[in-house]
């Protein structure tokens, strides 16, 4: 009980200066509840608007694209209206209704502007039938009635300012047509993302099947008492066996369209407790040096309580007590914090246009236990150490001067421990480099990453002495003694000054090792650009492939010397001469596309490889499966007929840009498979005529107004566009490892706060003897400044090497440029010194203000 | 209201007045109304140039505090005190820093030293914090006179207690202060340790001219000074000039009883 009650006393004495410990606490725990708050909300929303729309069981065609795959033919499967009188006859139907349903459109207003709420999710035209009413209701105006009414999303219409009475021209595969507004529509419940536009029956038919009579799937209504599954049961039943349709549950076809969201979600989820975990481990180090502090300011007094009959487990016992405390105090407030951040995870995502409602928020039972559970776990271990080395506090340190020990040299077991670790990692990074095959590298690359890490965190107080007297040397040197006092400073308590540093390093070699990447990426890859790619412009769509009409716009455009088709055959099998079947994605383009790309090739020319009959194929193929030159094989597209083709390229896999593809000529799969069948574009290529460069260009332009979701790019412009995609990545990146960052800046304020109040005394007497507060409070900053860019430059060259290191191992995977990006790397450094000013703040100003008598009073 | 104004005599050196420190008039209180506790009451004091004060009294009596206001380490609530001409009461912070970092030296009886600087560094470290170069051939002489020579490299946990204050002294006297003040600058020591400090204190009066205000309730370390003054409640009751430990400890003793007697 008394441990207990000491415990809780020193807890409420020192409660400032457990706060930053709290603070590191409740972040890391904050990060981690907001992750999983924000990915379970997100998850029941997405629950609940598709067990909203689902039907209670859906019948369509086996080949249908099941849930947000896009329509890759012209041609989509269907389903004959006459099956719908033939499946309400079913027992257990109440009613059954046929949909229409194309994701494969893009909507745009009167002036041409794409209609769609958040980058990357699908537009969705359907027919509105009273089914529809389930989960919406038309709240203004009135549902589509003839073949130019379409009825609108609120949260479209109110994002776009869309209001009954515009035009909305849709493009759809078989053709565009235009649309005025008669009605807006409002979901019961939260529509995350998708703009919805509503046909009329026929409508839809016509404009995005090509053809009426026909529906994309039937919706069945289940009777009062039919369970979804036996409904199903009677289902297949009546079809009868060799149907080529398929027939889902509600639950099924949620499960469907989940099952891609679900898996971002993951990826997603995983990604952010990834960074929790790195701003956890780096919580662990301030943690640490805050007990071993405490402790040491507190060795007479613990000395006492052994002198007097503490047990070594009683004084173990309540440094470990109070750790526990604070891990709850953090956990708890980080529980609650973390509730908030995953609001404003929210809302950040509605400025982007996603539609999530904050009143669904999704709290899970486990989600504070799971938080409180870290938070404690850490803090208890994190505080384990100091509280054994209380344990051992001598009952003669009661007796002796009240001045901190001076903690012991870096030991040697630690030493040695270190550079074995140290020298392991580097010696897995070495191997790594060298290694011939990307997967075996990883392995290694992992090993030698998380070795020289814990390497350089266990040498991080042997480093500290030698870094920090090379820093000082450099940097410190002008501000004289003051400056000498600082670097004397950082350097009397190695240990702590290297778990202070370390704390910061793990966070800046993260992002010094992911700028070396994406640095790299972009080098690599507008190298590659440059030498390999001999098209003038690029064409894609942002989501999906790029519609006939806007092909033939392309195909019209003027001063083109050439335009190249590329599409692909997802799911077509190849058959070897022996007789093995292989499935195996299947690229077809026109012969230009050996000019387009100057893929480098091991035997035969490029272009052959796209002539009639012939077939190109990667050397890691032809190994595998024991494929020469002049081999025949036979291709079956699954969309049609079958092709026999001959192997006339083996194509190099030194590449960055379609490395390990096969591609055939786009003239050999027209042969065997009908227009209807074949798969769109999805991507173009196009070469101006001499000197016409700027003609083409603004020619493919005017082509592409019809659809403003496809877009025409030279080389410098798709060299922009990787820049600013790995650009993006990177920020969104550097973002997240900022929780990691903050928590270490925590870190150096929480140090030297307190360093400041261990040293009282010291600073009363510099002060007596003339130090002014301005000396006094630079000379604080100054070892700021030193703590902080010891930890940068320890965080950098780590990051730099393991970065380095990567591109090495992604060389074989087409990485060949390293880019050590300086600016960036300079810019790290030189903010770690503002970081340290920053964190010095306080500290330097509490010392600044204390009162020199009480410093220097004796007990 | 009590004084121990000496009457101004000329000595010391060029233009300088032969006062080095007064004090006019101080008081010094804490707290207000009923709990106001008056530390320092009407004190007037002159500290004679390249003399060697000593400040004595029972705890309590306000010794420590008129040290601390005459040092410009503390504030007072009334009066004025002066450093030469210099007037110390109302100076800013920058200002009397500057003062106590170029004109008043230091040795506190404990914790001295800064653990981080060895002896020599600790020895010059007011004049580096001034940006001033130290004069080397006074600074030899100061070093040799305390007999630290062979151990300037040394940090202060490698240094007996008495070695320390020695080198606290010779910190104190390197900047060539125009005074020192010390607070039981021998409390820690044991007697001949303590000794050694005080005749090194008392040659510094002699050899150097220096002038040196010390608080202590020892009578042997009052001995070393020429003028001893009694502190009693926050008033001077007494002074003594040339004292001997066995006048000192006699002259305590009285105070002893009359205090208990009153």
């Amino acid at each position: 009980m008394t441990v207990l009650k000491t415990s809780l006393r020193n807890f409420l004495a020192h409660k400032g200066r457990m706060a930053l410990s709290a603070i590191a606490v409740l972040l890391s725990v904050a990060f981690v509840c907001g992750t999983l708050v924000f990915t379970d909300t997100m998850n029941s929303t997405f629950d609940k608007i598709f067990s909203a729309t689902a039907p209670d069981v859906s019948v369509s065609p086996k080949d249908a694209p099941s849930g947000d795959d896009m329509q890759r033919t012209r041609k989509v499967p269907t389903i004959p209206a006459a099956k719908i009188a033939e499946l309400e006859k079913v027992k257990g139907v109440k009613s059954a209704a046929g949909d229409t349903v194309s994701t494969s459109i893009t909507a745009v207003d009167k002036n041409n502007k794409k209609l769609s709420l958040v980058d990357g999710a699908p537009s969705v035209a359907t027919n509105w039938d009273s089914g529809e009413l389930k989960s919406v209701e038309v709240t203004s105006g009135h549902e589509p009635r003839g073949p130019t009414d379409v009825m609108v999303d609120a949260d479209t219409a109110k994002k776009k300012k869309l209001k009954i009475g515009d035009t909305v021209r849709i493009i759809a595969v078989p053709g565009d047509f235009t649309t005025t507004i008669t009605g807006i529509a409002t979901f019961q419940v939260t529509n995350p993302g998708s703009a919805i536009f509503y046909l009329d029956d026929e409508t839809a038919q016509r404009r995005l099947l090509g053809a009426t009579g026909k529906y994309t799937s039937i919706a069945l209504t289940a009777a009062p008492g039919v369970g979804h599954d036996e409904l199903k049961k009677s289902v297949i039943a009546k079809l009868g066996p060799g149907s080529d349709l398929k027939v889902k549950t509600k639950a099924e076809t949620k499960e469907e369209n989940k099952d891609d969201l679900g898996a971002f979600l993951d990826v997603m989820k995983y990604a952010m407790l990834g960074f929790a975990g790195i701003a956890v481990l780096v919580g662990i180090f301030l943690i640490v040096n805050t007990f071993s502090m405490l402790v040491a300011q507190r060795t007479r007094e613990i000395g006492l309580m052994r002198a007097i009959g503490s047990s070594r487990r009683q004084i173990n016992r309540s440094v470990l007590l109070e750790a526990l405390l604070l891990g709850v105090v953090g956990s708890i407030l980080g529980v609650l914090g973390g509730i908030g951040l995953a609001i404003g995870l929210m809302k950040l995502m509605g400025t982007m246009g996603m539609n999530l409602d904050t009143s669904e928020l999704t709290v899970k039972a486990t989600t504070p236990i799971v938080g409180v559970v870290i938070g404690v776990l850490t803090t208890v271990i994190a505080a384990y150490i100091p509280a054994r080395r209380a344990g051992s506090i001598s009952p003669m340190a009661a007796l002796r001067d009240a001045g901190t020990p001076a903690e012991g040299r870096a030991g040697k077991i630690r030493a040695v421990l270190g550079f074995l670790l140290t020298g392991s990692g580097a010696a897995a990074l070495a191997v790594t480099a060298n290694a011939d095959k990307a997967a075996d590298g990883a392995m290694f690359l992992g090993l030698g990453v998380l070795l020289t890490l814990i390497g350089f965190i266990v040498i991080g107080p042997l480093l500290a002495s030698v870094v920090v007297r090379a820093l000082s040397a450099v940097l410190l040197r002008a501000f004289g003694s003051v400056g000498r006092l600082a670097e004397r400073n950082a350097l009397r308590n190695p240990r702590r000054t290297g778990a202070t540093g370390a704390a910061l390093m793990i966070g800046l070699a993260l992002v010094a090792c992911l700028s070396v990447v994406g640095s790299s990426m972009v080098a690599s890859a507008s190298d590659e650009l440059d030498k390999s790619v001999g098209a003038d412009f690029i064409i894609e769509a942002d989501n999906g492939p790029i519609k006939p009409q806007v092909e033939r716009a392309i195909k019209g455009a003027k001063h083109l010397s050439h335009v190249t088709d590329y599409k692909s055959f997802e799911d077509a099998i190849l058959t070897t001469p022996s007789g093995k079947k292989i499935k195996e994605e299947v690229n077809a383009a026109s012969p230009t596309y050996a000019q387009d790309l100057r893929s480098p090739v091991i035997e035969g020319k490029l272009v052959d490889g796209f002539a009639k009959n012939a077939i190109a194929i990667p050397e890691g193929f032809a190994k595998d499966h024991k494929v020469a030159m002049g081999d025949t094989l036979s291709v079956d597209f699954k969309e049609g007929g079958t092709a026999k083709v001959t192997v006339r390229v083996i194509a190099s896999e030194d590449t960055a840009f379609n490395k390990g593809s096969i591609h055939i000529g786009v003239e050999t799969a027209k042969a065997h498979v009908t227009a209807d069948n074949m798969p769109q574009n999805l991507m173009m290529f196009a070469e101006a005529k001499e000197g016409h460069d700027r003609e083409a260009y603004e020619s493919i332009k005017a082509g592409l107004a019809i659809d403003p979701s496809v877009n025409v790019r030279d080389q410098a412009d798709y060299k922009k566009l990787l820049e600013d995609q790995i650009g993006q990545m990177l920020n969104l990146v550097y973002g997240l490892l900022g929780l990691a960052i903050i928590v270490a800046i925590l870190g150096v304020v929480n140090t030297l706060a307190l360093s400041v109040v261990e040293r009282t005394r010291e600073i009363g007497l510099m002060r007596a003897i003339g130090l002014s507060r301005r000396q006094m409070r630079r000379m604080i900053r100054l070892e700021s400044v030193v703590i902080a860019l010891f930890g940068a430059l320890l965080g950098l060259g780590l990051g730099m090497a393991w970065g380095a290191t990567a591109q090495k191992l992604l060389a074989l995977e087409g990485l060949k440029t390293l880019e050590i990006p300086w600016p960036t790397i300079i810019t790290v450094f030189i903010g770690s010194a503002l970081i340290g000013l920053l964190a010095a703040l306080i500290p330097a100003f509490r010392a600044g203000r204390m009162n020199v008598l009480n410093a220097i009073a004796t007990d | 209201m009590t004084t121990a104004v000496s009457i101004p005599r000329t000595g010391g050196s060029g233009g300088h007045t032969a006062v080095a420190a007064r004090a006019r008039q101080v008081v010094k209180a804490y707290g207000s109304g009923e709990t106001r506790v008056v530390a320092l009451d009407h004190v007037d004091v002159d500290i004679a140039r390249s003399q060697y004060t000593a400040i004595m009294g029972p705890s309590g009596s306000g010794k420590s505090t008129l040290m601390h206001c005459l040092a410009g380490l503390d504030t007072v609530t009334s009066g004025n005190i002066y450093i030469n001409e210099t007037e110390v009461t109302g100076l800013k912070d920058k200002k009397l820093t500057q003062l106590r970092r170029d004109r008043i030296g230091f040795i506190f009886q404990a914790f001295n030293l800064l653990p981080t600087l060895n002896a020599i560094e600790n020895i010059t470290l007011p004049m580096d914090i001034a940006g001033r170069k130290p004069d080397r051939a006074w600074l030899d002489r100061v070093v040799d006179t305390v007999g630290l020579a062979g151990r300037l490299k040394h940090r202060p946990n490698q240094l007996s207690g008495g070695q320390q204050q020695r080198v606290a002294v010779a910190r104190a006297l390197a900047a060539r202060p125009e005074i020192i003040f010390g607070d039981e600058p021998t409390g820690n020591l044991d007697s001949r340790a303590g000794a050694e400090v005080l005749s090194f204190l008392r040659r510094s009066v002699d050899e150097l001219g220096q002038t040196i205000v010390m608080v202590t309730h020892d009578p042997v370390a009052a001995s070393y000074a020429n003028r001893v003054l009694y502190l009693a409640d926050g008033r001077i009751v007494d002074e003594m000039y040339n004292p001997t430990a066995e006048l000192v400890l006699e002259r305590m003793k009285h105070f002893d009883a009359r205090g208990r007697v009153s």
